[in-house]
């Protein structure tokens, strides 16, 4: 009974979050991709896609925190923020990327800071849903495993 | 000079109002100006900031051009005044100074005269006195020595000598001689009244009665006044007689009389007096009379003159010359005036006046003005010339001069007003001053107006040119906005793709799931369809945009035109065939078989206007022709239908006698394919024929409710017609409906050559009877077969074809020639040399199938019926998509394997008579052989269709009908085969069964199913197996074909050479697997035609696939054991059912060959052919770069799930390192074949899969990217002749990326985010070209 509960919550988070708008289609076929051959696909996609923004969000924070900006680095890590974010999903951070890269086109300095910050609430933001979505597939695991056992 | 200072004054005025007027002007442009820009605001908000920046520039132009303006008027200006100036100042200046100099002498003179006057008068008193004095002294002396005489005779002489004296000169008003001892003799002229006196005094002591002095008295003095008494006579004034008693008179009364006083130190004295009597002042002169000897004064002589004389010469003067003069002597006192007022007072005795005491004002004033002037400083000779006094209200010259007379000094003084003799010209100078203002002011007007006409001209085109600069920027940010929209557009097919993609993909696995209840599968295959429908749409909206953006790159390859327009009718005609409507592809034989071109476009360009003719035909027709060569097409529209046919077969005709001249066309030579789409719908109101190629324009647009549709679709077509330099346009048709008329301008292949289709069929003289439903597709096909040289028969229905078989076939036993009316002139055509040859079988009849009633049982009945022709013709069937399977089966239990799809159109009608006149001329041998290419070309064209279908409806219609197309082309190809074993016999039960069990495909599909998803679990556990599962593998093999070996005696020498063969595949890897397949169903085979050997290679992979699968299987028997055993369970029913099957799969031979093989074998192949459907990749193994992990994370597992390995590396640089390795292993494998498990060994984990099928290659990487790394890969590749296909995958949607890709040396190209089912689809085709 746990487990289902803990599903029905899993489910509830989950909804919340499209409907939200945080995540999109793209998720869902994710969602689709994982099954008994590779049970914990999604959480994997997720821990790397977390791993990989945050080391990207650290070198734009560093970039743009320099004096000269070099805008097509920036550029750069912009693009490959967006590429993973689509495909894990994640739309409000594919749509902040977006605008970003706009504003890194125009070498605005003042609007890639906005755009950073944006980017960076919404993938905090992000983060401890995606965090607290973990915590409960792992604790689904467990009861599974333990129900087997 | 004062006149000169008042000018610029004068003109300042003028200037001052000029200038004003101007700063209105600017003002009011400026209003203007700024007006301008405000309208232009409220156009729009954001092109507010723009504007701005336009007015100020724009205004500043303005100011540019007042300030030239009103600099070029100052200039103007000033110049002009300046003449005017000059003008005046020299005329005035000249003509003042030239006045004023004889205005000067006028002046002198005229007071000169007077001047003189005096002078003479005095002159002429001084001479008189002078005589006086002289005739006195004479007469003293003469009478002085008679002393004693008598004084009175003295008295007399003096008075005789004195009066002669007086009355020479009239002008004197007095003589007077008084005398020593005082007595006095004077003479008085009164000229008032005209009359002289003579006066004189008696001595008191002196006894004389004329009143004579004392003589003795005359030398002495003595005192006078004591006793004399003085007497007047009136005197005539002419002769000086005495007319009047003697009166006695007061002593100096009258005259004054000059006394010795006067004369005491004996020189002459002048002196102004005044006399009682007399108005005017008198000069009086006093000289004393000496005696002779003694020289003591005797006696003193005065004479006395007025200066009336003066005063009225004066008066003349100024009569003649207006103005006052007036003569004063030194102290001030008026001497003459040239007025009549009073020159003397009489307020103490009469004196003299004082010039600023004179009556008249004006004298007065100047008077005063020289005293207030000039004081009592006169300058030395007292000339003073004054101009433009102002006395009263006139202006006035004043001039005086100094007259130095010894003792009499006078000061003359003319005051002439100056409007005498400057009044003309001053009024002249105002006159001219006015006229030239005036003239100035007109040409400053007139300048200032040719100044802004002329810098109006100038002001329009700096206006113009700030629109010109205005219109450019305009044009530029459309542009860029126009860029900004395709640009958007394309990350929009990004974005918009991406999400239909993923619903589409979505609801393909949901479509697979098992566990659907059919409500559900219904509602998701509508789905399904609506998301493809709208996917379609964003295409074409994407498409559009692209064609209009011009960045749609038309591809450049050859193709088969008239294949992709076969295909296209087919499918279009499954979709016809519910509405009633034929379609009928009508395509010319001298249409080039092979063009370059943009064969995806050109499909979809009929697509759209077949589809959009289907849309509004309910019933009738929809024929697409085609010809070529645009030298006649002008007269083609015009022509009836039967005239077109006739037509197009002449030029047929023509074209075939000289195909053998005109077959080879110019080497990349352009050609004009002409087409007509006609249909029979409700037709196109002709004023909206241009429209109707407008984006969003509909015909009607009433009708979108009814059919659907966004108007996109002929504005699609026209884009694309236009960009293949082509045209289209509606046409006016007779009867109702449309006619779409297009040109297409497409390349020739280097080396063409016209339809190859050139075979005589006529020598064989075949008659053919259609007995088809469609009207249209009958009428053009047997005009076409008439045209090869065949007779036709038609008919349109049951009756009609009962009737002319059994009148045909009568005529034919009694080999009557009496042929049909409506056939009768191609009678010619037969030829008897032929005749033999076939046997009697010379008739071909063409049965739709729709004539056979189907609606009831009767159908069987007329199958017996035409059964009893069968030996006498031969029959082909066409089916449609909705024939059911029992007419099917019994249609080939009678025996007609010739079955085709609907519809009929040539190649199709080509491939039957092939097969007819093959079979009949060569049996057996050669008849396979040409059959089987002509069902090569099927199952190529199968192949085409499904692609098609693929990309556009991939609706499940399509695919049904797709799948009853293999079915026909699959019993077609039994009946070859039937006919080439000769032992059709063996095979019939079981086709029969098939048949039967074909109907419940359905439900076995998903019986079928089952086992399969474990299958498909599984998969992927093998995959990732080792080559020590090579010894299994082999075992399999062994297996299986121990299997066949049993079931097949006639084929179990094989075995030997089987096992052998497999013995050589456990070392090798995984390359060796194919071989192994190879080489094992070489024996097979090795009975078989020769042609079924070349399939062999096509169906290499699919066996290959097959193989691996059911190693898996068998690997996992405790797994897959209930699915196994129920599949063993239905054995039976797999067996006869596996050509269905395997028609699913598409790969016809592969059933050929299993025809052979024993059911048990079957069974399996039946089970392993679905498992493609999820699995379609097993046993591909493929190379992943990817730089982002999630990605890469995602397309593995993508792939895995469609049942391929899948190697994936991080960056360019390492995919290149993995394709290098492999090929370095190949070389080893080639080398050292036997120590395959050491170089294995040695290989890394990674290199051990080193045989990849395929690349899947990010475009952005770090290190290398996809371009750099496809070609690094190629460069390597380049020796030795390997080819990998290497699939691009990018976030770039446009078709330049897509052209980089290709550049660069891959095969095909994704975009992101991966669409599985696309990826898969292309994945195949690659590998399978490849392999």
């Amino acid at each position: 009974m746990a487990a289902t509960a803990l599903k029905e919550q899993l489910n509830g988070l989950v909804n919340s979050m499209f409907a939200e708008g945080l995540l999109d289609e793209q998720f869902q076929q994710l969602q689709m991709l994982q099954d008994g051959s590779n049970p914990g696909f999604v959480a994997e996609v997720v821990t790397l896609f977390c791993e990989d923004s945050e080391r990207i969000l650290a070198d734009l924070t560093k970039l743009m925190d320099q004096a000269v900006v070099d805008y097509s680095k920036v550029d750069a890590y912009v693009h490959q923020l967006k590429g993973s974010s689509s495909s894990v999903g994640t739309q409000n951070v594919k749509l902040a990327c977006i605008q970003f890269r706009q504003f890194c086109e125009e070498n605005n300095q003042e609007g890639c800071m906005r755009a950073l910050n944006v980017v960076k609430h919404e993938y905090y933001h992000l983060r401890s849903k995606f965090e607290t979505m973990l915590q409960l597939e792992n604790r689904i695991q467990a009861y599974e495993t333990k129900q087997q056992n | 000079m004062a006149g000169a200072h008042q000018t610029p004054s004068a003109m300042m005025k003028p200037l001052a109002k000029l200038f004003k007027k101007l700063q209105t002007f600017i003002k009011c442009t400026e209003n203007r100006t700024s007006i301008l820009p405000q309208k232009k605001i409220i156009h729009g908000q954001p092109e507010e900031e723009e504007f701005n920046y336009q007015t100020t520039r724009c205004l500043s132009s303005y100011y540019s051009i007042f300030v030239a303006r009103l600099a070029i008027m100052v200039m103007l200006a000033i110049l002009i005044g300046m003449l005017t100036m000059l003008t005046w100042h020299f005329t005035k200046v000249y003509t003042m100074n030239s006045i004023n100099s004889l205005a000067y002498g006028l002046r002198y003179e005229l007071l000169q005269r007077p001047i003189l006057r005096v002078w003479n008068i005095l002159n002429s008193t001084v001479e008189i006195t002078m005589a006086q004095v002289k005739l006195s002294e004479y007469v003293i002396s003469h009478y002085e020595k008679p002393l004693s005489q008598e004084p009175a005779e003295l008295h007399q002489m003096m008075r005789d000598v004195t009066w002669a004296l007086f009355s020479s000169r009239t002008a004197l008003d007095a003589i007077t001689i008084s005398y020593r001892n005082g007595f006095v003799q004077a003479f008085h002229r009164d000229h008032r009244s005209n009359t002289t006196f003579y006066i004189y005094c008696e001595l008191v002591n002196s006894s004389v009665n004329q009143g004579k002095a004392h003589h003795g008295h005359i030398h002495k003095p003595r005192d006078r006044p004591a006793s004399a008494i003085w007497y007047r006579e009136r005197l005539d004034p002419v002769t000086g007689e005495k007319k009047g008693d003697r009166r006695q008179i007061p002593p100096d009364d009258l005259i004054k009389i000059a006394g010795l006083a006067e004369v005491q130190d004996g020189a002459a004295s002048w002196r102004v007096a005044v006399s009682k009597f007399t108005d005017s002042p008198l000069l009086s002169a006093a000289l004393p009379v000496r005696h002779p000897s003694g020289g003591s004064i005797v006696a003193a002589v005065g004479v006395t003159t007025a200066l009336k004389s003066v005063g009225q010469l004066m008066k003349e003067l100024v009569d003649f010359h207006s103005g006052y003069m007036y003569l004063t002597s030194l102290e001030g006192y008026v001497l003459a005036t040239s007025t009549d007022a009073p020159l003397l007072r009489n307020t103490t005795g009469r004196k003299l006046m004082m010039a600023t005491d004179f009556e008249d004002h004006i004298i007065r004033s100047g008077a005063e003005w020289l005293q207030r002037a000039y004081g009592n400083k006169f300058p030395i000779n007292h000339e003073v010339h004054a101009e433009n006094v102002l006395l009263g209200n006139q202006r006035y010259y004043i001039d005086s001069f100094f007259l130095n007379l010894t003792r009499l000094p006078l000061v003359g003084v003319i005051i002439i007003p100056r409007k005498y003799i400057l009044g003309k010209v001053d009024q002249i100078g105002f006159t001219t001053l006015v006229i030239l203002i005036s003239a100035s002011i007109c040409f400053l007007a007139i300048g200032c107006v040719c100044i802004l006409i002329l810098t109006s001209g100038v002001s329009k085109a700096m206006k113009l040119r700030a629109e010109l600069i205005s219109q450019l920027d305009a044009r530029r940010r459309a542009e860029a906005s126009s860029n900004y929209k395709s640009q958007f557009l394309a990350n929009m097919s990004h974005e918009l793709r991406t999400p239909m993609a993923a619903v589409i993909g979505l609801l393909d696995i949901l479509i697979y799931d098992d566990c659907l209840t059919n409500e559900q599968f219904a509602t998701v295959t509508q789905i399904r369809k609506c998301s493809t429908a709208l996917l379609r749409l964003l295409n074409n909206i994407l498409d559009l945009s692209k064609v209009e953006s011009g960045k749609l790159v038309l591809e450049e390859a050859e193709f088969d035109l008239g294949r992709e327009l076969e295909g296209l009718v087919d499918m279009f005609s499954v979709q016809c065939i519910n509405h009633n409507v034929e379609t009928i592809l009508d395509l010319s034989d001298d249409m080039p078989k092979v063009v370059r071109g943009d064969s995806a476009r050109i499909v979809q360009i009929f697509t759209n206007l077949i589809s959009n003719s289907i849309k509004f035909t309910s019933e009738g027709h929809i024929i697409l022709r085609g010809w070529c060569d645009g030298s006649n097409h002008s007269s083609r529209p015009e022509c009836s239908e039967a005239q077109k046919m006739s037509q197009c077969a002449l030029r047929n005709r023509s074209k075939q006698h000289e195909s053998i001249v005109k077959k080879e066309y110019q080497k990349n030579d352009k050609i004009t394919l002409w087409f007509e789409v006609e249909d029979t719908g409700c037709g196109i109101d002709p004023s909206k024929w241009e429209s109707v190629f407008e984006s969003f324009e509909q015909a009607d647009p009433s009708t979108t409710r009814m059919h659907g549709g966004t108007g996109l679709g002929l504005c699609i077509v026209r884009n694309l017609v236009n960009k293949m330099g082509g045209e289209i346009n509606v046409v006016k048709k007779d009867g109702q409906g449309t006619l779409m008329q297009l040109s297409l301008l497409l390349g020739m292949p280097e080396d063409c050559t016209v339809n190859s289709f050139q075979t005589e069929f006529g020598k064989y003289s075949l008659k053919v009877l259609l007995a088809l439903h469609g009207k249209q597709s009958r009428s053009i096909m047997s005009q076409w077969l008439r045209e090869k040289g065949f007779f036709t028969w038609e008919a349109s229905e049951w009756n009609g074809l009962t009737q002319i078989l059994q009148q045909v076939f009568q005529e034919n036993m009694q080999w009557s020639t009496s042929e049909p009316i409506n056939l009768s002139r191609i009678r010619v055509v037969p030829r008897e040399n032929s005749i033999h040859k076939m046997g009697g079988l010379d008739i071909l009849i063409v049965v739709d199938i729709s004539l056979l009633d189907q609606s009831t049982n009767i159908w069987k009945q007329q199958l017996i019926f035409l059964d009893q022709y069968r030996g006498k013709a031969k029959f082909a069937w066409m089916l449609s998509h909705d024939t059911s399977n029992a007419i099917k089966v019994e249609l080939r239990r009678k025996g007609h394997f010739l079955m085709i799809n609907k519809p009929l159109y040539k190649t199709k009608m080509t491939n039957i008579l092939h097969a007819i006149v093959n079979e009949g001329n060569f049996e057996n041998e050669k008849g396979s052989n040409q059959l089987n290419s002509s069902m090569d070309e099927d199952l190529h064209e199968s192949h085409d269709l499904d692609s098609i279908h693929f990309d556009a409806i991939s609706s499940d219609v399509s695919d049904i009908s797709d799948m009853d197309n293999r079915d026909s082309k699959i019993n077609t190809f039994y009946s070859e085969e039937e006919i080439t074993e000769r032992n059709p016999e063996s095979h019939q039960p079981s086709y029969s069964n098939s048949q039967k069990i074909s109907t419940q495909r359905v439900p076995l599909d998903k019986i079928i199913k089952k086992p399969n998803i474990l299958l498909e679990t599984e998969n992927l556990i093998n995959m990732s197996k080792d080559f020590t599962e090579t010894d299994k593998h082999g075992g399999i093999i062994m297996d299986y074909s121990c299997r066949y070996g049993y079931n097949k005696d006639n084929k179990k020498n094989m075995i030997s050479s089987i096992t052998d063969n497999l013995q050589d595949i456990k070392p090798q890897a995984v390359v060796g697997n194919e071989d192994a397949f190879l080489k094992l169903n070489q024996p097979h085979d090795g009975g078989e035609s020769v042609i079924e050997q070349e399939y062999q290679w096509n169906v290499k992979p699919t066996l290959y696939n097959k193989g691996d699968i059911k190693q898996k299987m068998i690997a996992k028997t405790s797994m897959a054991s209930p699915g196994n055993t129920h599949a063993e369970g239905m054995e039976k029913q797999l067996s006869t059912e596996r050509s269905v099957e395997l028609a699913y799969r598409g790969s016809r031979l592969l059933e050929n060959q299993d025809m052979h093989y024993s059911v048990h074998k079957n069974d399996c192949v039946a089970l392993s052919s679905l498992v493609p459907d999820q699995n379609p990749l097993g046993g591909l193994c493929i190379l992943l770069a990817e730089d982002n992990p999630i990605l890469q994370r995602v397309a593995t597992t993508m792939l895995e799930k469609k049942g391929a390995k899948v190697i994936a590396v991080g960056d360019g640089m390492q995919a290149v390192d993995a394709i290098k390795c492999m090929l370095c292993a190949e070389e080893n494998k080639r080398q050292n074949s036997t120590h395959q498990d050491d170089v294995a060994e040695g290989l890394s984990e990674l290199q051990k899969y080193t045989s990849f099928d395929l690349v899947l290659m990010d475009c952005q990487m770090p290190k290398l990217d996809g371009y750099e790394a496809t070609k690094t890969i190629r460069n390597i590749e380049a020796g030795t002749g390997l080819h990998i296909p290497i699939v691009a995958v990018t976030a770039h949607a446009m078709s330049s990326d897509e052209a980089k890709c290709l550049e660069v040396g891959m095969d095909a190209y994704l975009t992101k985010p991966i669409d599985s089912k696309l990826m898969v689809s292309t994945i195949l085709s690659l590998t399978k070209r490849d392999v």
